[in-house]
């Protein structure tokens, strides 16, 4: 099992290497440029303008500027924005933020495709299953855009019973909003997963042993069906994180959260090529150990495919 | 209750559980004399007024810190504020200026002479990197502190800037700027105390200011801007006690902050100018004042488009009031100037007006254009492709000419610009600094001005903008810059198309200030509620 986990960890760092480097060639590659952009309208002087691009090194080749910035990542120095933010500052800001919209949004997700999931596909054709092949076709042809501001203006500004945005009223009132739009956009897919994967248990031989040696409808489905029914369902948290890190992207700039999704979506814009970096190496090591975890999570679940 | 029902009981209060316990941030500035203002942008970066020159950083600007002088908002007059007197030589070189006595800093050390000098020394030293930096291009002594790279400055010090005495120094300019004394209201010359100049650094988030409001303890990071009026501000003083800047960059969820009763304040974003005065009757406002101009820009550098009548009958094509209509709320230009500016004239303009018989006429005798019309478009807000294809289609349509469009960055359109390589039009804007039909004039016309754009030249031009930046006597530059101004009317560079205006809310019982000279102020609200 250990050594599964190192020969994993290990295999990720040279992608990760890939990754930086593909990801800052990208950001280079983006039209535009940064200093003029954040000046807008107004002319920069000459020698501000050579001032600054020589503290961001920009007047560097593009594989010195790259070197460089490893350098300095290495060190553990993350140095500022070009608009003159603490880059760690910001981390130690935001990153607290995502986790907890994510986590939220998360839990809320995985409740309702549990909870959807499973009686839509225990009891096929019912009314649970009904329900949730038109809404989660619903969901699925809303863009979360229009749902976060309608859920905005219904709950926050017409009923008042959520804050509008903003980190201000703490945790989970203000994560409740954002969170929600994120797991109805989510649950969708998972859900469907579930409830294909529930109608293949139901008719196995062992659920008919099980209702054979009499137990109850609940203890068949609850220790029966859905443990072995899960496990498709655990493959996609792996991926699904990627998705809620692109929907905190707009969601956090809707709800006027200080979180990740907002910082690279200015990164991008005023092409920080470190930041992005930065933050799509935070993305990828989450990534790679959330599908660790589901990897470990497999064995535990089903012993056949336990690492040795 | 079996094992199912409880897991669903459980979900059921997790969701419906914020319903008890919300309402969490509302309610707290509905306080009679405290005023939350939203500022729809991302947070600034730090508090110093030297060191940031964004509209957001000037907001804060205004309440924390006093410019030496301003615009009366009832008669457009200058007057002085943290100066006492403000006095130019015969040729309008060298300025003498004096402060008020008794003034201080927020943590009690007196305003001097000196603070103004070092502060604008800092600002204006090349390696600094400020913001403000290219204020003091036009003071003696600059260039040695901006050398052109890879030369390194052989001073810290401006050599036009003199300390006479305590509350008096002197500034002597490159060449005679009668509109200098009109800049001096720019809230990023305010002076920084003596310890926030020794370390700048230190004091981003605790900055000692000297205007009518200061900082309510630290601001930290990601949080509002909490201050609470300062009794030592000898200037005019605002009615609310209390102001919070609440910064929202995504403009409809600021509005939406607004309806939710949880802001006071929010400038209308362009999705909601048709909608706004539906959506809080009776809360909403249209500023008085403009203060800038946007226009259709030429490449003066394509002989394809050297002809002048071709410009007038592209000019004459547009159906302005129709353009400010699409705009939102805006004011069909008739000149260069923003309305409210001295010596601005609404009809300054004689190809302004809509008469698309004359235009074709125009057209016909110009020759024409041999190739279609190209326009750029700006790709970074969301209107720059909608305006276009509007002024394309008029064109199109009264000239009978084949468009063709081009979206890309506003830096890569102002890069190809710059190096001469855009041939075609683009909608362009400037803004002015200071309220002076010169700053419109100086920067957009003047042969390498800061934002000539269409990198116009005009010797004439030149020499009646130098011949007003020398005149001692306000009325007769004016007259002087009027002259330029039909000059240019008459090349006509680029076209004038519109003056934006912004709308705001602002919640009941608070009334903005909103003066047709210098705008809409929230901060010096009347307040009955």
């Amino acid at each position: 099992m250990i050594r599964f986990v190192v020969r994993r960890i290990l295999a990720a760092v040279p992608i990760g290497l890939v990754v930086t480097l593909g990801v800052f060639a990208l950001v280079f590659a983006m039209p535009g440029d940064p200093l003029r952009e954040l000046a807008g309208d107004k002319p920069i002087p000459a020698s501000v303008l050579a001032a600054k691009r020589a503290q961001f090194h920009l007047d560097r080749p593009f594989l010195v500027q790259y070197g460089l910035y490893m350098k300095d990542m290495a060190a553990g120095q993350f140095g500022s924005t070009f608009d003159g933010q603490d880059i760690g500052e910001q981390l130690k800001l935001r990153v607290p933020v995502t986790l907890r919209l994510a986590l939220l949004a998360n839990a809320f997700q995985w409740i309702i495709a549990l909870l959807f999931g499973t009686y839509a596909g225990f009891k096929r054709n019912g009314a649970a299953d009904r329900l949730l092949m038109a809404s989660t076709l619903f969901v699925l042809a809303v863009p979360l855009l229009v749902l976060a501001f309608t859920a905005q203006y219904v709950l926050g500004v017409q009923l008042k019973v959520l804050p509008v945005s903003g980190a201000g009223a703490g945790f989970p009132q203000s994560y409740l909003l954002p969170a929600m739009a994120l797991a109805v956009v989510g649950f969708a897919g998972i859900a469907r997963v579930l409830r294909t994967s529930i109608v293949e248990s139901v008719n196995s031989d062992f659920v008919k042993t099980a209702r054979a040696k009499g137990l109850g409808e609940q203890r068949v489905l609850w220790r029966h069906i859905v443990p072995n029914a899960i496990l498709p369902v655990v493959t996609i948290a792996g991926y699904d994180f990627a998705g809620i890190f692109a929907g905190a992207v707009l969601t956090e700039s809707i709800f006027n959260l200080p979180g990740l999704g907002q910082f690279l979506f200015q990164a991008i814009r005023l092409k920080e090529g470190g930041v992005v970096v930065l933050l799509s190496m935070l993305a990828f090591v989450t990534f790679v150990l959330i599908n660790l975890a589901v990897d470990v999570l497999y064995g535990v679940l089903d012993p056949r495919v336990r690492h040795g | 209750m079996s094992g199912s029902s409880r897991v669903v009981a459980v979900a059921l209060a997790l969701i419906l559980l914020p319903v008890g316990c919300s309402q969490g941030g509302a309610g707290e500035s509905k306080t009679k004399n405290a005023l939350t203002i939203a500022i729809t942008a991302e947070p600034i970066k730090w508090l110093n007024p030297a060191n940031d020159n964004s509209s957001p950083g000037i907001e804060v600007a205004r309440a924390m810190f006093a410019p030496l002088v301003d615009t009366d908002p009832d008669t457009g007059k200058l007057r002085n504020i943290i100066a006492e007197s403000v006095t130019p030589d015969a040729t309008s070189r060298t300025w003498t200026i004096k402060l008020k006595s008794g003034q201080k800093f927020q943590n009690g050390q007196a305003i001097t002479a000196k603070d103004y000098v070092d502060t604008w020394n800092l600002t204006a030293y090349g390696p600094n990197a400020w913001q403000n930096n290219g204020f003091f291009s036009k003071v003696e002594g600059y260039d040695d502190l901006n050398p052109a790279a890879p030369a390194k400055p052989t001073a810290t010090a401006m050599s036009g800037l003199k300390v006479v005495d305590d509350r008096t120094f002197t500034v002597r300019l490159k060449n005679p700027f009668s509109q200098f004394g009109l800049t001096l209201q720019y809230l990023g010359l305010a002076p920084l105390a003596e310890v926030a100049r020794k370390d700048p650094k230190a004091y981003e988030r605790k900055q000692i200011g000297m205007g009518p409001y200061k900082l309510d303890g630290e601001w930290k990071v990601g949080e509002d801007i909490k201050l609470t009026k300062w009794a030592g501000y000898q200037g005019e003083k605002p009615q609310a006690d209390r102001v919070t800047f609440r910064f929202i960059a995504n403009g409809d969820t600021a509005y939406n902050e607004f309806l939710a009763g949880t802001v006071d304040f929010v400038q209308v974003p362009a999705t909601k100018k048709r909608s706004f005065k539906t959506d809080a009757p009776g809360r909403w406002l249209v500023s008085q004042n403009a203060g800038n101009i946007v226009y259709w820009a030429f490449p003066s550098y394509d002989a394809d488009f050297a002809n002048p009548k071709l410009r007038h009958a592209f000019s004459m094509a547009l159906d302005r009031p129709a353009l400010a209509n699409l705009v939102g709320i805006a004011t069909p230009a008739g000149g260069l100037a923003a309305p409210g500016i001295p010596g601005a004239r609404p009809d300054a303009c004689k190809y302004c007006a809509y008469d698309p018989a004359a235009a074709k006429k125009l057209y016909a005798e110009s020759g024409g254009l041999h190739k279609p019309l190209t326009i750029y478009y700006n790709t970074t807000n969301s209107t720059g492709q909608i305006f276009s294809e509007a002024l394309g289609n008029m064109v199109r349509q009264h000239l009978g000419i084949e468009v063709k469009y081009i979206g890309k960055q506003a830096s890569e359109i102002t890069d190809l610009a710059t190096a001469r390589k855009l041939h075609g039009v683009r909608i362009a804007g400037w803004g002015h600094d200071y309220p002076s039909i010169e700053d419109y004039l100086t920067p957009m016309f003047k042969s390498n001005g800061d934002a000539n754009f269409a990198s116009y030249a005009n010797p004439k031009v030149d020499a009646l903008l130098a011949q007003g930046d020398s005149e001692p006597d306000q009325a007769k530059a004016v007259a002087v810059y009027q002259q330029a101004e039909d000059l240019v009317l008459e090349d006509m560079p680029l076209i004038p198309l519109w003056h934006t205006q912004d709308a705001y809310l602002s919640a009941k019982g608070v009334h903005p200030r909103n003066s047709k000279f210098t705008g809409v102020w929230p901060l010096w609200s009347t307040i009955d509620r």
